[in-house]
């Protein structure tokens, strides 16, 4: 009796307790898991979206490219007047303050574009900044960048540039400021303990449009998927970032939380190095094309992906991107053929490969791997497959140890010209060396008028799908778990979360 | 005594140095952390301005020399990714550590010995034979399989702790009651059979026949000689309880040490798992050494001289 009692007693304590727990994260703060705690709140720290996401919040950028529409639209920024095809007139916002009270003018973003342009302090983002030759105040709310060529890029270069205050930015360094920064966000710095959570209150006196309803926010890295699944489930998260496929039946009855998918910038792909160095049958195109009739991409996409994958049409540019080619289509399942093809090549009873795949660096990628050496095996294509720690992967991607024929998953950024000069001849990890290719690549990098540059881009995907240096697989797809009750939240396919027209709804 | 510690202590330098040579030579082995810090497409220029600035492209001996002689100034240089002195980002994590570490060795012990103790003195009777049958289970469950059932089983569908994180005592239950699972099952084996090999002894004969309370025989005069390879084993478990806390911490995502050194394994932050790898190392030899003190207190024929 005394003993039911006891345990009654004990169970409500832990129950109530337990909801106490709940309680502490009210109606307005929304506390968001990702996989891992910033390293840095400066956003041109690194380049992993977990860092970025907390910091952008905090420390604004010239510009941000808006996913829902794909348009990179003014921030601290309001326009770009282009003088000549190198020469950029920026026009700053006015009226802006620091949270620390130091004005956002021209002397903050010159500052700010230095260190951009300073391979020492931002080596993550020297492939954008690269181009900037010099940066100089023309008044208070205008900046001069001067660039050493066209730069076809440079508004998604710009949304890149996050400002920093200059005299708190020399008063404590670049480490310090990305341990406790100092910013023009909607949100301002609140605490952190490390490993567990790094807290944000609302900025009081932001010069925008604050997040409607919310007055903190909670980062809380939380690396096992199935802890964040379980969280987003009891109520202490509500946004939840890389949930794993296997998360979505059991979330999609949930009414409280909203799944929302996002196609990711991710181009999964299985390199077909031809370069003359990389002996192999791969080095003639007709063995490339037959392989890619060998893969059955739908049914990677079906059984590995519950179809939360992206077909990618035989091509690398996604839909929305300017040169994505709608001629074009995937080459299809016909293995059949692939044994014909392989046979016109001399290869009647197919031929021994090997096939490296990184295991553990994207969702699923072992168990790709292994269908598609399954698959390869119905043709004759005998691959041994490699499995690689993911370190060791990107290892041998860079040296190009990988060749013959490898996995990957490649995220460029969103311009078209990133995504081509993957496949430029010298690059380090292009599969191919073609010269028709790099005069389109080339081309492209370098032509700023849309038009013109979209045609490069449609028929450099055309050859590419002709030449077939990789076996064109599918595209990624994100997936997080948001609480109901906010709504605008709409995160973009580099991993990237915004706060901008964001609510909490009563 | 004090001339046995100080001959311990003396004799865990070539310990030190040993780990200092193995952390170091290990790292560089598993290959260059500017592959996994800057994004594949970095340019070549960028690579050399990272590995110059953080001095990777130094030869290596002169690596070692600059990583000795500054470890024995308390310098274990700066995490790659952090920017921050590695010893500094472990000690913030120490706490946490810590916590978990002690209390999962408390319920280890207090639940593990008597659980021993009362299966030796009811042998080959059921609570013997289920005693047995759940040790072997809770040595044979991996502790991260444990511990998704536990958030499943007690966060998500009763919802009587938080499903992770740190804070209240409510957040410590889960993973230390997943973790000690596996220590308790292997205490209560231990603990266990020294008493099945004690309570046949002559001289628990005699404290029965002299008239002592069977509870004194057992719990005073059996436990405390059967003691000596139970606290042996405890000892030595520290060094799982260190691997222990990797696992589980990102679990529960618990901000300790093991996580940070996880994330640093993965990102080849060669400092901070220097100075995870040494910290751990230490506490191993430290705690065994107390332990090997502590067999003199518990029998008093050792004597240490």
């Amino acid at each position: 009796m005394i003993g039911t009692l006891l345990r009654k007693t004990a169970t409500v304590a832990l129950v109530s307790a337990s909801l106490l727990g709940a309680g502490a994260a009210d109606a307005e703060t929304i506390t968001i898991a990702q996989n891992f705690d910033p390293q840095t709140l400066w956003p041109n720290g690194t380049t992993a979206s977990d860092n970025l996401n907390a910091g952008s919040a905090m420390v604004e950028a010239l510009f941000w490219q808006n996913p829902a529409t794909g348009v990179i639209e003014p921030l601290l920024a309001t326009g770009v007047e282009m003088v000549s095809p190198t020469e950029a007139l920026v026009t700053l916002r006015e009226g802006v303050s620091f949270t620390n009270g130091e004005p956002m003018n021209a002397d903050a973003v010159v500052h700010s574009i230095e260190i951009f342009m300073d391979e020492d302090q931002t080596p993550a983002y020297s492939r954008v900044s690269n181009l900037f030759a010099s940066v100089e105040k023309v008044d208070d709310l205008t900046v001069r960048i001067m660039l050493s060529n066209t730069f076809p890029a440079f508004m998604l270069a710009l949304s890149q540039i996050s400002v920093v205050p200059p005299a708190y930015w020399n008063e404590v360094g670049l480490e310090a400021y990305g341990q406790n920064p100092i910013g023009t966000g909607p949100f301002v710095f609140e605490s952190w303990v490390r490993d567990d959570r790094l807290v944000m209150s609302a900025n009081p006196d932001y010069w925008g449009e604050a997040p409607a309803g919310i007055t903190e926010l909670v980062w809380r890295p939380v690396p096992e998927d199935s802890a964040r699944l379980a969280g987003l489930q009891t109520g202490e998260f509500q946004v939840v970032k890389d949930l794993p496929v296997s998360a979505i039946p059991v979330l999609e009855n949930e009414g409280s939380v909203s799944l929302v998918t996002v196609p990711s910038y991710r181009i999964y792909q299985i390199g077909l190095a031809s370069h003359e160095q990389y002996v192999s049958p791969l080095q003639d195109v007709t063995v490339r094309q037959a392989l890619n009739y060998a893969i059955d991409t739908q049914v990677i996409i079906d059984a590995l992906f519950f179809g939360r994958a992206i077909p990618l049409h035989g091509q690398v540019l996604r839909e929305p991107q300017p040169g994505f080619n709608t001629d074009l289509d995937d080459y299809g399942y016909d293995p059949e053929r692939a044994r014909e093809m392989l046979a016109e090549a001399g290869y009647p009873d197919g031929f021994d490969i090997t096939f490296k795949c990184p295991s553990g660096r994207y969702a699923q990628d072992r168990e790709v791997c292994e269908a598609v050496a399954g698959m390869l095996a119905e043709v004759g294509v005998r691959a041994e497959l490699i499995l690689l720690e993911p370190g060791e992967f990107l290892r041998q991607l860079r040296t190009m140890e990988l060749a013959p024929m490898y996995f990957v998953g490649l995220a460029p950024q969103d311009d078209p010209g990133f995504q081509a000069s993957q496949y430029l001849s010298d690059w380090r990890y292009s599969p191919i060396a073609n010269a028709e290719m790099d005069a389109l690549i080339e081309a492209g990098a370098t032509e700023v008028n849309p038009e013109v540059r979209a045609q490069i881009y449609r028929d450099l995907m055309a050859l590419m799908h002709q030449l077939a240096p990789i076996v064109f697989l599918y595209g990624g797809v994100d997936i997080y778990g948001v609480d109901a009750r906010l709504t605008g939240f709409q995160p973009r396919g580099d991993g990237r979360m915004f706060f901008y027209n964001v609510a909490l709804e009563e | 005594m004090l001339r046995y510690t100080v001959r311990r202590l003396i004799l865990t330098i070539p310990v030190v140095f040993g780990i200092l040579v193995i952390s170091f030579m290990l790292t560089r082995l598993s290959g260059d952390p500017t592959d996994l810090i800057l994004p594949p497409d970095a340019p070549d220029s960028a690579r050399e301005a990272f590995r110059r600035i953080n001095g990777l492209d130094r030869p290596l001996i002169s690596q070692f020399g600059t990583f000795v002689v500054n470890v024995f100034r308390g310098d274990f240089g700066n995490s790659l990714r952090f920017h921050e002195p590695a010893l500094s980002l472990v000690m913030e994590r120490m706490g946490a550590t810590m916590e978990l570490a002690v209390a999962v060795m408390a319920i280890a012990i207090l639940v593990g010995i008597p659980t021993g103790v009362v299966a030796a003195y009811m042998r080959n009777t059921p609570v013997d034979i289920s005693v047995r049958g759940v040790s072997l289970l809770g040595q044979a469950m991996p502790s991260f399989y444990l511990g998704i059932l536990s958030i499943i089983v007690f966060a998500v569908w009763l919802r009587w702790f938080p499903s992770g994180g740190r804070g209240t005592w409510l957040h410590l239950v889960l993973p230390a009651t997943t973790l000690s699972f596996q220590l308790i099952a292997l205490i209560a084996r231990v603990t266990r059979s020294c008493m099945l090999d004690v309570l046949g002894q002559d001289y628990i004969r005699t404290a029965r026949a002299k008239g002592l309370s069977e509870r004194r025989v057992v719990w005073l005069h059996a436990l405390r000689n059967a003691f000596i390879p139970v606290l042996t084993v405890i000892g030595l478990q520290v060094g799982f309880l260190l691997g222990g806390v990797i696992v589980t911490e990102t679990v529960f995502s618990w901000p300790g040490v093991g996580r940070l050194a996880v994330q640093a394994i993965y990102a080849r932050d060669f400092p901070v798992v220097q100075a995870v790898v040494f910290l751990f190392a230490m506490i191993f030899v430290l705690v065994n050494l107390i332990v090997d003190l502590l067999y003199a207190a518990v029998d008093p024929r050792i004597g240490y001289r």
